[in-house]
């Protein structure tokens, strides 16, 4: 066959081949750029950090970014981490995973940063977790405590929390367990957020409540994008449970507890694990007088009484204002993760990936979170705290150790 | 049984709502043969002003809609100028599509910025009430929507039917080229008409805020449902989109009670699909040259 | 436009090619690598969108539901383990022919519709995927997510096989491309984006040729997908069957000229390293979603034909009023 030539296409293809060959040019010049990863007397500790601070993780992402900041300029006023000014190096994944890889390849060996903290949720922390793993970084993080963490068996990662959140409502096993038997709810409805976390919690508690006797007269699990909860309570209220377990999050678990309110349904024992959690959202979203005797779980919250607390909460308030209830226990979990690698250096004098790793997997480790320690996959092995809302305030109810009051029960009527 | 007709009750309750949103949908379509993407986005966008007005001036949601309904009005006819009379060519299908799919990339990106991204709602002091009628419970909010939904499809109708605006609409339904012939403004046609979808957008907006917890990507949800209706309904014919949202509120409601939430939604796919093998064109939508 | 292999064609077609096959080779550094993974990848993506969207004239905007299945079909065999590491990608071409093949009734039901009704059918489709992968726990996890377990592969050389893997498959992309505009089947795709019915009326097998576009452009997006899915190591319902992909594939087309070869490759090249200088840029104050939504606009109305039609209508034009100058000064 004759091959043709056309004006154009010669010149399109030089073009072509002239832009090629400076592209190339320029990739090779920018794969020698970058230093070394060690930190030498006085260079800075970079930590690179990868966070959502666009797209649907936004809010919690930015409150981690408060977290780590706060937690770099106060080690810094103290001189630093072994004498070495911490300097963090914070992008945007917009809370997509694909971006999330891009983002902590990026770090580790373009900007070729010390170490790295993790970012927000188990949904970016899965595939970040495996970038750092493969180049050998410590993974210290605050926000990734699913089962497909977990799963994965990495070596050297580290929940900054105190179990795995699927683990977040055993704690309210725990404390109805502890009743005498006459007193326990003899029946209880589940309803389940279909996403990793929520789910589990709920599907943990009902195992060992099955497990003692108590009957499930409903369970049902729906959809994240469900807006409208008045069908499944419907439901959950037809049942007439003594007890009521809502694996959710913030929206859902409004949604079921408006709900509630509306078809005039009050169990005798309410636990959601996320919503009701928040001091702020929650009486706003559902009204002050009806958040009484609604249990929760959470690892921090305002009036927390552990170590430190009131410090970081002090140290918080001057950075960035407003008042200690508005804080995001994700600013303490980041916080938390800073702690640790100041713990580390204290106790070995060394700072480096191997060093963290091979230390934090003995002994406990004191947090804003709490003691925390961790098998060998990273899965920390303590509890949450069980909160109640009483006089309008979240207060720890158990384990009777660390309670500040006893927990309420049964629940107080809706006020409407 | 019981459950049964409650989910009934809150299917249709809920179907008066969505029959609003895509009213305008499909009104748009009808004149503009333009498939709006950015429907969904623009109720979010309505439920954040009513948001807004409500927690920074205590205005109550339903009396916002009389704020917002014009205010997107007046945004729909500047969108339409700007962003979709300057297309042309044969391809003003799928420009248009891909147009107002980045309208809504817009205001959902303008919306993370002022707002966030956490799930709101919009919560005045009768939102958690509800009557017992026959032992089946009725959500005020619910009901009061559904009463304006009707009054605001009236509206709609009254305009179409009676008004000069509304015969060149109808016009420019059935025959573009006809319409145009006898002298209708087409472009002052398609720019009102695009207002009036915007318009029932933000009413819906307002109801859709307090009955849901939205945030800005919540738009990807409603669209899709808004899509599955006008289709069904058959693109261009409000009626048939106000006949499609109540089957789908009804039987995604149905399927939710008696069979499990999360097949909900799937519903909707599956009744759009059943009808689509049978009528292409929607159980009401007129027969067009060419495309559909 | 159309005609035989040119010399041009093969020098441009040779030197990017090369180039890219040559810059791992060279030292490209990790980042760069990850960055042109997925560049590549939305090309190749791009290009199978075309052959429906731009050859035949279906602009299925859904067609990221066969990104998930390809995604899910890697995913769920080779979760516990990779064999050496390369059994995913020796398996990849049987992915792609299965996602052919399933989307023959797909495509038969939905392309009974036209243009408008079909893109929104096809949006439907996209959401009737996602629902499943989120609702079928059993195979796709659901909400948890489905891992495919970690190649066994070098660091040092870490991304060099999935790179690969997708550049093969661009390359195979394009060539069907090529292929299909020189064959009998682009020319009927042709009249049937022109005008469907005369085409039945003039004996072109219009349905065959339909589905052969929607069934080839499914399977080279799923096997995209699957490549996807090992390289990302972890994929969950909403991220696999994400309409944002879909639209990424639908702007490359368009930007870059649809119903050209070359012109979904461009759109990738030019879209993907833009949205991660927007991401890094604009990022943190969250606009970056606005500044994409104003790219994708200022295409729409300035360039709705993409840009290498537009350039070679520029050039065409230009020749042809030489050519009158030139004919008029000759006289």
């Amino acid at each position: 066959m004759q091959l043709q030539i056309h004006h154009r296409g010669t010149r399109g293809a030089r073009i072509l081949a002239a832009a090629a060959v400076i592209t190339a040019g320029a990739i090779a010049l920018s794969g020698c750029s970058g230093g070394t990863a060690k930190t030498t007397a006085s260079a800075p500790l970079t930590i690179g950090i990868s966070l959502s601070l666009t797209g649907d993780f936004s809010d919690s992402g930015k409150a981690a970014e408060r977290g780590y900041e706060l937690w770099a300029s106060i080690t810094n006023k103290a001189g630093g981490v072994l004498g070495h000014k911490v300097e963090l190096t914070i992008v945007d994944d917009a809370s997509n995973p694909d971006q999330v890889v891009t983002n902590y390849t990026s770090l580790i060996t373009q900007k070729k940063v010390n170490l790295v903290f993790g970012p927000y949720s188990s949904l970016l922390t899965v595939p970040a977790s495996r970038v750092a793993s493969r180049y050998n970084y410590a993974f210290i993080e605050p926000a990734g405590g699913g089962p497909s963490v977990f799963s994965q068996k990495l070596k050297n990662l580290f929940f900054v929390q105190p179990a795995p959140t699927t683990k977040g409502g055993d704690v309210f096993a725990n404390y109805i367990l502890s009743l005498p038997a006459s007193q326990r709810p003899k029946t209880a409805a589940y309803a389940k957020l279909d996403d990793p976390f929520s789910a589990p919690i709920a599907a943990s508690i009902q195992k060992r409540f099955e497990a003692a006797g108590i009957k499930t007269v409903y369970d049902q699990t729906y959809p994240a994008e469900t807006s409208d909860m008045t069908p499944i309570m419907s439901g959950v209220a037809a049942a007439k449970p003594d007890v009521v377990v809502g694996g959710s999050q913030e929206a859902d678990a409004f949604a079921q507890i408006k709900a509630m309110i509306q078809l005039k349904f009050n169990p005798k024992w309410l636990f959601e694990s996320n919503g009701a959690n928040s001091p702020g959202d929650f009486p706003a979203a559902v009204g002050r007088a009806n958040t009484e005797g609604v249990f929760s779980s959470a690892d921090w919250y305002a009036d927390s009484t552990i170590a430190g607390s009131s410090k970081f909460i002090a140290d918080y308030t001057a950075k960035y204002g407003g008042n200690a209830q508005a804080i995001d226990p994700t600013s303490a979990e980041a916080y938390s993760a800073g702690m640790l690698l100041d713990a580390v250096a204290k106790k070995t004098g060394k700072v480096d990936n191997a060093t963290i790793i091979k230390t934090l997997h003995s002994g406990t480790w004191p947090t804003l979170v709490g003691n925390l320690s961790w098998d060998q996959y990273g899965a920390p092995q303590g509890a949450y705290l069980l909160i109640q809302w009483i006089n309008g305030k979240l207060t720890t109810v158990y384990p009777a150790k660390t309670a500040q009051h006893s927990p309420v029960a049964p629940k107080p009527h809706w006020a409407g | 049984m019981h459950a049964l007709v409650q989910a009934i009750i809150l299917g249709i309750l809920t179907g008066g709502v969505y029959a609003l949103m895509a009213s305008g949908q499909t009104l748009i379509f009808g004149i503009m043969k333009v498939v709006n993407l950015a429907q969904g986005a623009l109720v979010v966008l309505g439920a954040y002003m009513t948001y807004t007005l409500f927690t920074q001036l205590g205005i109550d949601p339903f009396l916002s809609i009389l704020i917002t309904t014009p205010l997107l009005f007046l945004v729909g006819i500047a969108v339409q100028w700007a962003l979709l009379r300057p297309l042309r060519g044969d391809d003003l299908a799928e420009l248009s599509i891909l147009v107002t799919f980045a309208l809504a990339l817009g205001i959902e990106g303008v919306l993370s910025f002022v707002y966030g991204a956490t799930l709101t709602n919009v919560q005045p002091s009768y939102a958690n009430f509800s009557w017992t009628v026959f032992g089946y419970q009725v959500s005020l909010v619910r009901f009061v929507a559904f009463i304006l939904s009707l009054v605001m499809l009236a509206l709609l109708y009254l305009i179409l039917q009676r008004t000069k605006f509304g015969r060149s609409v109808r016009a420019t339904v059935q025959n573009p080229m006809s319409a145009q012939l006898l002298g209708v403004n087409a472009n002052r046609v398609s720019a009102i008409g695009f207002g009036l979808g915007s318009a029932t957008a933000a009413a819906a907006g307002s109801v859709f805020g307090m009955l849901n917890s939205f945030n800005p990507g919540s738009h990807y949800d409603l669209i899709s449902r808004l899509l599955t209706i006008v289709v069904l309904g058959g693109l261009g014919s409000i009626g048939g989109s106000v006949v499609a949202a109540l089957v789908m509120g009804v039987a995604s409601s149905v399927v939710s009670a008696l069979a499990s939430p999360i097949w909900s939604d799937f519903t909707f796919f599956i009744v759009l699909l059943l009808v689509l093998l049978i009528r292409p064109r929607g159980l009401f939508g007129a027969r067009t040259r060419g495309a559909l | 436009m159309k005609g035989g292999i040119t010399r041009a064609g093969l020098i441009r077609a040779g030197v990017f090619f090369v180039v890219l096959i040559v810059i791992p080779l060279v030292g490209g550094p990790g980042w760069l690598l990850n960055m042109l993974i997925f560049t590549i990848m939305y090309a190749a993506l791009a290009s199978g969108w075309n052959l429906l969207g731009g050859y035949a004239g279906y602009p299925s905007l859904g067609h990221v539901a066969f990104f998930g299945i390809g995604a899910y079909a890697i995913a769920i065999p080779f979760s516990g383990s990779v064999g050496g590491g390369f059994l995913p990608f020796l398996v990849l071409p049987l992915v792609g022919i299965g996602a052919a093949l399933v989307s023959i009734p797909v495509g038969w039901i939905s392309m009974r519709t036209r243009s408008d009704v079909f893109a929104i059918v096809t949006i439907t489709l996209l959401f009737i995927t996602q629902t499943l992968a989120f609702n079928l726990k059993g195979l796709t996890g659901g909400a948890q997510g489905k891992s495919v377990a970690p190649a066994p592969f070098d660091v040092g050389t870490y991304d060099w096989p999935f790179y690969y893997a997708m550049l093969v498959l661009l390359a195979v992309a394009m060539g069907i491309s090529f292929y299909f505009r020189r064959s009998k089947i682009g020319l009927s795709l042709a009249t049937v984006r022109a005008d469907e019915d005369k085409a039945h009326g003039v004996g072109v097998r219009v349905t065959a040729v339909k589905l052969i576009a929607f069934a080839v452009s499914a399977g080279i997006v799923a096997m995209g997908g699957g490549i996807w899915a090992y390289y990302v190591g972890f994929i969950y319902p909403q991220f696999a069957v994400d309409p944002l992909i879909t639209i990424g594939m639908v702007l490359m087309a368009f930007l870059g000229g649809r119903g050209t070869i070359w012109g979904p490759v461009l759109g990738a090249f030019i879209l993907v390293p833009a949205q991660e200088y927007f991401a890094q840029a604009f990022g943190a104050s969250e606009l970056y979603l606005l500044a994409y939504a104003a790219v994708f606009l200022v295409i729409m109305l300035f360039l709705p034909r993409g840009i290498l039609p537009s350039i070679s209508e520029r050039i065409r034009r230009r020749r042809a009023n030489v050519a009158a100058e030139e004919s008029t000064v000759a006289r």
